[in-house]
Formats: structure tokens, sequence, C-alpha cells
């Protein structure tokens, strides 16, 4: 079984003031498409790189299956990796980089030949085994360094931003491809981006860090339905949720002088963070809801995103706070035009604690 | 960047000058090997003849078929043995942790900055004393330790700027460090690496302290060494002159024009890896 553990794992580089991976406890069932996202320097890289040996743990253990690899060498670990720059090599053929490394595994010649050949046919690179790697394009690298790690048949796949080389239409092209040959190899992957929208897309889980810390991991609409902090809801979802200055008392909570319902099971009565997506407001009419001059109007074709500020203030440091809703594009509205929103229902309010961040309702 | 025409006359006056400083000396002595020995009055002149003969004369006369043996066979050893130990050292400095990895990388800078006049008498006197005077080793091994300052500094520099994500690809493909250096590192690097081959070429075929002081017999002189001797008995025949120090200075000119595109590349450009 390739499940994978990490128990308290951490990795601090030298002379770093803060650990770039910080007391991390991550399971990765045998199997899944496990995605870690975060911004950039949250330590995603860095994980997946202790993964498969290429760093050192400073404390803590790494599990594949019922091995514990913390000591084990990065050849020795059966885990294949995709880098985010290829990394294929440079005088060898499409076919010598594909079976590199069957070869240092003393693999008879046929037997190589043999998972190549079925390697290539599954990426379409037959055309291309004698090519070398500077007279490919992008993808067709990309699809080199996929063929390179699939020969392998390893337990895990390590992949660390492979499409963000990548022009925006090959991305979502090999997106697909990508989770489709996941998903017939059966293979379980650690997949790292700092796209979310690839999170989403692409992950069974996934596991959202930041500044070396996990901040959740769970299935992408649980993510994006019930984030557990600020950060995460904030980072997941595309336009972002928006945050105001509120104040909650029982089942209803006020921002920028306006009432909401939220679900909550009581509690914490006193100033909040409220959060809504842009889906969860509604337009109403003058004298009702929150008042917000539009700045940018995104026209999707029956969608628009109002890309606002409140009139009263609301923001979470004072002043107007920044507001993004989604309206039905009948409504023509245009910049400079004065809209009041209110959110539709309860699920659309999330409350927030304003010292720590964490999930209230 | 638009240049004036003025100015591009004055840089290629300029250029010229100083390209004729360089190459008229060369071609004086071209032609002063193939003129006949007794319309040669030293200096520069166009023969009004040309004879080819002085060539073989020189060199029947100067022994040269045996000193250019000499000097292939100690610059072939000292490049082979370079090349090869600079690779291994290079790359452990570049890639690999050990203790006291930047004191021995710097002990072996100071190699860099030793004239040969500093170390060659006790040099000397410790080769007699393992009884190695007047032996090719005598020229190979300190060459070679020469080379190596140059040498080792040239790679590890070389294989400091390889791409790490390659070496890694590598490790997980399996590969083996011995493997990894010499199949999956050194292939990209061969430009930079005939560069130094030639720098080191250039070297020991024009050392002339080195085998002045340690060889006796006439069997081990190297090409510069004969060339000096023949001088010696040759004073005024500026022919014969002309045509050994052509053959002498012929095979390392043959090598970099053979060579020089991919020795220039080698030294400009880097490793190209994507």
């Amino acid at each position: 079984m390739a499940t994978i553990r990490f128990e308290k794992v951490q990795h601090r580089y030298p002379n770093a003031p803060t650990a770039a991976v910080h007391d991390l406890d991550l399971d990765v069932a045998d199997g899944e498409f496990m995605v870690l996202v975060g911004p950039s320097g949250c330590g995603k890289s860095t994980t997946l790189r202790l993964l498969a040996g290429l760093e050192d743990l400073t404390a803590g253990s790494i599990y594949l299956g019922e091995r514990d690899i913390s000591q084990v060498a990065p050849k020795d670990r059966d885990i294949a990796m995709v880098f985010q720059n290829y990394a294929l090599y440079p005088h060898m053929t499409v076919g010598g980089n594909m079976e590199f490394s069957l070869k240092n595994a003393g693999m008879p010649k046929d037997e190589r030949k043999r998972r190549v050949a079925e390697a290539a046919k599954a990426l379409g690179l037959t055309d291309f085994l004698d090519r070398k790697p500077k007279a490919l394009s992008g993808g067709q690298r990309q699809r080199v360094a996929m063929g390179r790690a699939i020969v392998r048949n390893p337990q895990v796949f390590c992949m660390d931003e492979p499409l963000s080389n990548l022009d925006a239409k090959m991305r979502v092209q090999t997106r697909t491809d990508l989770a489709t040959l996941q998903r017939q190899l059966g293979v379980t992957t650690v997949y790292v981006t700092h796209d979310q929208t690839e999170a989403m897309t692409m992950g069974d889980r996934v596991g959202v860090m930041k500044d070396g810390v996990l901040q959740q991991v769970g299935a992408p609409m649980d993510l994006y339905d019930r984030p557990d902090n600020v950060f995460v809801a904030g980072f997941i979802g595309s336009p972002a949720m928006k945050f105001l200055d509120g104040q909650v008392r029982g089942t209803s909570v006020t921002a920028a002088g306006h009432e909401m319902r939220v679900h909550r099971s009581g509690g914490y009565d006193g100033p909040v963070v409220v959060g809504v997506r842009p889906e969860g407001w509604r337009l109403t009419g003058p004298g009702d809801g929150i008042a917000v001059t539009v700045g940018v109007v995104e026209t999707l074709g029956a969608d628009a995103y109002l890309y606002g500020k409140t009139r009263v203030d609301g923001g979470i440091d004072g002043g107007g706070a920044d507001v993004i809703a989604r309206v039905g594009n009948r409504e023509r509205i245009g910049t400079g035009d004065t809209v009041h929103l209110t959110t539709a229902d309860a699920d659309a309010v999330h409350l927030f604690d304003r010292e720590t961040g964490a999930r209230l309702s | 960047m638009n240049v004036s025409r003025t100015e591009r006359i004055v840089n290629q006056l300029i250029l010229t000058v100083f390209a004729a400083f360089a190459v008229v000396p060369l071609l004086g002595v071209l032609l002063s090997s193939v003129t006949p020995a007794n319309q040669n009055s030293g200096g520069f002149a166009v023969p009004e003849s040309v004879d080819l003969g002085n060539y073989a004369e020189a060199w029947s006369r100067g022994n040269f078929s045996s000193y250019l043996f000499s000097s292939v066979v100690v610059t072939a050893a000292v490049v082979v043995l370079s090349v090869v130990l600079a690779t291994f050292a290079g790359y452990a400095f570049a890639r690999m942790h050990f203790r006291g990895s930047s004191v021995l990388f710097y002990l072996l800078l100071v190699g860099l900055t030793l004239p040969t006049e500093a170390f060659i008498i006790p040099l000397y006197f410790n080769l007699r004393t393992i009884g190695l005077t007047d032996t090719y080793w005598a020229l190979i091994l300190p060459q070679t330790a020469q080379s190596l300052a140059f040498a080792v500094f040239w790679m590890r520099n070389q294989f400091r700027g390889f791409p790490g994500e390659i070496i890694e690809a590598a490790r997980l493909d399996g590969c083996s460090d011995l493997r990894l250096l010499w199949r999956v590192v050194v292939p990209p690097s061969l430009a930079p690496m005939m560069t130094m081959a030639v720098v080191i070429t250039m070297w020991t075929w024009n050392e002339f302290l080195l085998p002045l002081v340690m060889v006796v017999s006439d069997a081990k002189r190297t090409a510069p060494l004969g060339l000096a001797f023949f001088q010696g008995q040759h004073l005024t025949d500026y022919s014969l002159l002309a045509a050994a120090g052509v053959m002498v200075a012929l095979p390392i000119a043959v090598l970099f024009f053979a060579l020089q595109k991919r020795f220039i590349n080698g030294m400009v450009g880097g490793i190209s890896s994507r």
C-alpha cells in the first residue's frame, strides 16, 4: 500500500530564523491525488523535496506504507519526481532520458525498450523518441518528464509545479491529461502548485500551506464551503472571498451598517471578521443592504463580477472595505454606480475570529 | 546602438594597427623560414625565391623528431591526467559537502599564484632524491600539479553552474555518484572541458624552465628546449632558425584553429541545458 504519512515533520534551512516546514502532520491515502497549495515560500516545495529525499528532515518522520523512509536515500525510496523545469538530460534523446532510470536498475534491454515504448505511447511521444530535449516544445518536454517518471512504475509521483512553465492553453489541456493519467495509473501522487485553480480541479484532497504550516486539508469543496481560517478562505476560490469588520450577536452579524443572518450554534458575541464569497451577495434596493461604489466591472457573458468599495467604513483596517460580488449581467451595472448588496442566505456568511483568524461559525 | 561612420572607421583603424603588431612578426618568421639561406639577412623581407628545404634541413640537423616526440608524450600525459583528476576534484568541490573543503580549495588556489621559478630548485633536489630526474615523470608530475590548480578551479566553476535539478533527477533515477559525474554531468560540459584541455596543452607544450632544469639527456628534451639548443648552434642561420621556430609552434596553432569555434564557445558560453 503506497500510503504516505508525515509525522511532525520539520525542516529548517541552515542559519534560517524560522523553519521552512513546521510540525507537519499529513496522511495521503493509496492512489490519492493530494495537492499542496499555497503562496510562494509557504513550504510546499520543501515538503515535496523532503518526501523525495532531496532535503534532510530536521525533525519528525516520513512513512511510505509501513516503511520509515526518513533516512533512506532518494534512489531507494521508489519515488519518482517531475520537476518544474523538467530537468531533462540535455545530451540524451527522449528515449535515453526515459530509460536512464531503468538502465541504472540493471533492467535488460528488451524490457527497457518495452516499457519506454508503452509510456511513449500513453504520452504521444512515440515519434519523438530519437529527438534531443532542445528540439522539443515546452509541452513535449513536460511529457518526457512525465514519461521518465512513469516508466519507473514507482509507488509515489511527486510533481513540483509541472504546469507553471506552460502557456495558458497548454496548461488547461495538460491539466486534464495529467488528472486522467493519474486516475488510470492509480499511483499515489503529491502535487505542488501555487495555482488554486489547479488545486481545486485536480486534487482528491487539497492541503493549503502558509509560512511552513499546514492550514487545512480536505476535499476541494470542503475547503471552499468550510474554510478553517481567514487565510484558507481568502486563498481558495476565484475571485476571492473578501472580508468585512463585523459585530456578531446571536445569529445575526452587523457589518458596514447592515445586518445579516448567520448559521451558528451560539458562543462568542462581539467583534468578528465577516467573509462573503462573490456568489453570496444579492442585489437589493436602496435603503437596504450595504452600499457599494463599483470600481471595476468584469463581464463574463451571463454573469458579471463587480469590484467595489463599501461607502460606509467596513474594512478590517478601517476605511471602505473591498467587496467582490457576482451578479447577473442583465443589470448592466457600470463603473461609478452605487449598488446595494445583501447576503442571499445564512450559509453565505462566514465568521472568523479577529485575533486568530480561526473559523467561528 | 547606432555607431557613427567615423567611429566605425576609427575602430577599424585601431584594430588594424594592433592586429598588425601581433601578425607582422609572425609573418616575418614565416617569410624568413622559406627564404633561401644566402638571401636571408634577418629582419622582415619578402624573399625573391621560396626554399622549402629549410624545413627538412632544420628537422634533421636539429633532431626535432625526437624533441617533438618528447613534447607530445609529456603534453598528452599532463592533459589527460589533469582533465580526469580535475573533473573528479572539481565535482567534489562544487557539489559535495565535506569537512575542510574550503581550506583545501584555497590551498589549491595558492598553487595558481606560484611561479615555477619559486620552487624549481627544491623540486629538482626532491626529484633527484627519488631518482626521477632526467625522466618524463619529472616533467609530467610537476606540470600536472601546476595545471591542476587552474583546472580544478575551472571545473569547479563549471560544475557549480550546472543545473542542480538535473543532478537531483539523476539521483532519483537511481544513479550512483560516479555514474552521475561521468554520464550525466560531464557530457553536457564537454565544451568548457575542451577549452581547458587546449589551454593546458598550450601551457605544457610551451613550458621551458622545467625541462631545462630537469632534463639532461637529449632523448628526453622537449621541443621548446630543442629549439633553444638549435638556436645556440645556428645563431646566424636565420632561415633555419625561422623554420625550426615554425615547426615547434605549428602543432598548437593547428590545434587552436581546428577547435577555435569550440574553444571560444567554451570560454564564453556556459553549459546549455534546456
